[in-house]
């Protein structure tokens, strides 16, 4: 889940080192997306272009693993053993997708130590919306339908960008992601169709998460910076406000056809422009919580952090002399 | 203590404070192997990715976890990233064999050579001057994945990209070749083949088990 090309904190001096680069190589390199021939680990590649994906495949990677925690904090206790089954299956993937997209990152020299230094040290950021909690059953389910539908909404669009090790990747994913699909919707429409207690749960889930829900896909494009560029070299695939109008467009009609509510009412499709309405996210609410002063910041890094730490004997113990790193091939 | 929903998490204990930062050592996440899988009996292996393991058993267990877990899977072969020689990229009409270089007259394998024939006796002859099997990978499309072509036997991983150029060469377009020495290779073992059959009593991870729109229609039929 997750992929997001909003990486919420582009460069403001988008082009900066570009003057430095080889004219003739990067002519090359901009004539080869244009054909629309993927680019290698092998080709040569702009700095910025390089360091621009590493941070998107990275933070990608991350959401994936830490996007984890909030749904598997309800595995122990999920209603039935179909359903404890089923969203064991669901986080376990999750971390499989984690792995594929630090292993694409890795191709464009970033090891994995690396990485994971960062996250856990706080330093690197991840889909701002796992930052929230999920206090019960139907938050989980929230997270299950939800975000993973505005996840693959920027997943497919980044499987149509120009790195072939992250379109590898995100293909995999993608497959993977019918699944996570359906069964958050099932679990929603079972809570939201059944009795008036399971009913107001998820009625009151669903006002929880919307907010955050509406900030998934990054600040509105009239206040991002200039990405131009990156759009040129295909490494952001769609703004921001079209993959927010696309979820919109494709979940909103089901969320109310199960009789669910959402708590704006200024949310509306405008049917001349194609548009939905809404009231604008509190941007600076998602700056600060961003930036570590959300509910759940700081639980989800130290038990990254634990767990990391707690599996280290473990990862020494299998060591040999002759394991080896090279950076993986594609 | 940081106070978690999940009961797993308050059970560690965690500290408020955020802890010192700290950096990982080389090799805490292992070394590196590339995986092919196979789709159906007979089908090519194709590459589907790396994984970060320790030792060779290792990485196929981790393989077999990452790459056969949901969808069809009949084999698995990897290989150290380190084992696997490659040619440059080129683009999508084009062919990485030329991309080699050229082998002075003396030095280019006189064909026919028992490399590309069954002259058993050369053949044996060959391996005891120190030739070895390499499996050969050719990429057909950037973007896409490597996939086996087949088997070719030289004296060193760069002779062996020179021999598939004689055996495969006509083929094109070719982005990308990748040797890798067949002994280097763990395969999983045709005996073993049952290991593949776990996905049938794994329904609920298939997005056809969920007959969600049963429930909806009936919802709204009951709440016209
Ligand atoms: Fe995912
Ligand atoms: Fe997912
Ligand atoms: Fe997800």
């Amino acid at each position: 889940m997750y992929g997001s090309a909003s990486t919420h904190d582009l460069p403001t001096t988008a082009v900066t080192g570009l003057e430095n680069e080889d004219p003739i190589l990067l002519a090359e390199f901009e004539a080869r997306i244009a054909r629309g021939e993927k680019i290698e680990p092998g080709d040569w590649m702009p700095a910025l272009y390089r360091k621009q994906l590493t941070r998107m495949i990275e933070q990608h990677a991350h959401s994936e693993i830490i996007g984890s925690l909030p749904e598997g904090t309800w595995i122990t206790r999920a209603p039935g053993f179909r359903r404890k089954m089923a969203q064991m299956a669901k986080v376990q993937d999750e971390v499989g997708h984690a792995q594929l997209l630090y292993s694409a990152a890795e191709t464009l020299g970033k090891t994995r130590e690396q990485m994971l230094t960062d996250l856990i040290n706080g330093k690197s950021k991840y889909s701002n919306v796992f930052n929230y909690p999920t206090p019960t059953w139907a938050d989980s389910n929230v997270i299950s339908w939800l975000i993973d539908a505005g996840a693959i909404v920027n997943q497919l669009a980044n499987a149509k960008g120009s790195y072939g090790p992250y379109c590898r990747a995100l293909d995999r994913i993608c497959a993977e992601e019918a699944f996570h699909l359906k069964y958050g919707h099932d679990a929603v429409v079972h809570m939201a169709t059944g009795t008036p207690i399971q009913r107001e749960m998820m009625q009151a889930a669903l006002n929880r998460w919307w907010p955050a829900i509406m900030t998934f896909f990054g600040p509105s494009d009239k206040m991002s910076v200039h990405t131009e560029i990156l759009m040129r070299w295909k490494v952001k695939m769609a703004s921001n406000d079209e993959c927010r109008n696309q979820f919109l467009d494709m979940y909103v009609p089901k969320i109310w056809e199960i009789g669910l509510t959402l708590p704006d009412a200024n949310l509306r499709k405008n049917e001349e422009t194609g548009q939905w309405e809404f009231t604008e996210p509190d941007w600076e609410d998602f700056k600060r919580v961003i930036n570590g002063d959300g509910p759940c910041n700081a639980e989800r890094i130290a038990v990254r952090r634990a767990a990391e730490e707690n599996g280290a004997w473990v990862r020494r113990a299998l060591l040999t002399p002759k394991t080896q790193y090279v950076r993986p091939l594609a | 203590m940081i106070q978690s929903h999940d009961p797993r998490m308050n059970r560690l204990g965690l500290p408020d404070a955020p802890a010192p930062a700290v950096a990982k050592e080389a090799l805490d996440q292992f070394g590196t192997y590339e995986v092919f899988h196979q789709k159906k009996e007979g089908a090519p292996f194709v590459y589907v990715g790396p994984v970060h393991a320790p030792e060779a058993d290792v990485a196929f267990l981790f393989a077999k976890e990452q790459f056969s877990r949901r969808f069809a899977c009949t084999g698995l072969w990897v290989v150290p990233t380190a084992a696997i020689t490659l040619t440059d990229y080129v683009g999508d009409t084009e062919s990485a064999y030329d991309t080699l270089p050229l082998l002075a007259k003396s030095s280019a394998a006189p064909a026919p050579d028992s490399r590309y024939t069954d002259d058993t006796a050369g053949e044996e002859a060959a391996y005891a001057a120190g030739e070895e099997d390499y499996d050969i990978f050719h990429l057909k499309k950037r973007g896409k994945a490597h996939q086996h072509v087949g088997k070719v036997r030289a004296s060193s991983p760069a002779d062996a990209l020179q021999v598939a150029k004689a055996v495969f060469g006509e083929q094109r377009p070719v982005v990308n070749v990748w040797a890798a020495r067949s002994a280097d290779i763990l395969r999983s073992d045709d005996e073993d083949r049952d290991i593949w059959t776990t996905t049938p009593e794994k329904k609920y991870r298939d997005a056809i088990s969920y007959k969600v729109q049963d429930r909806i229609e009936k919802f709204k039929a009951e709440n016209q």
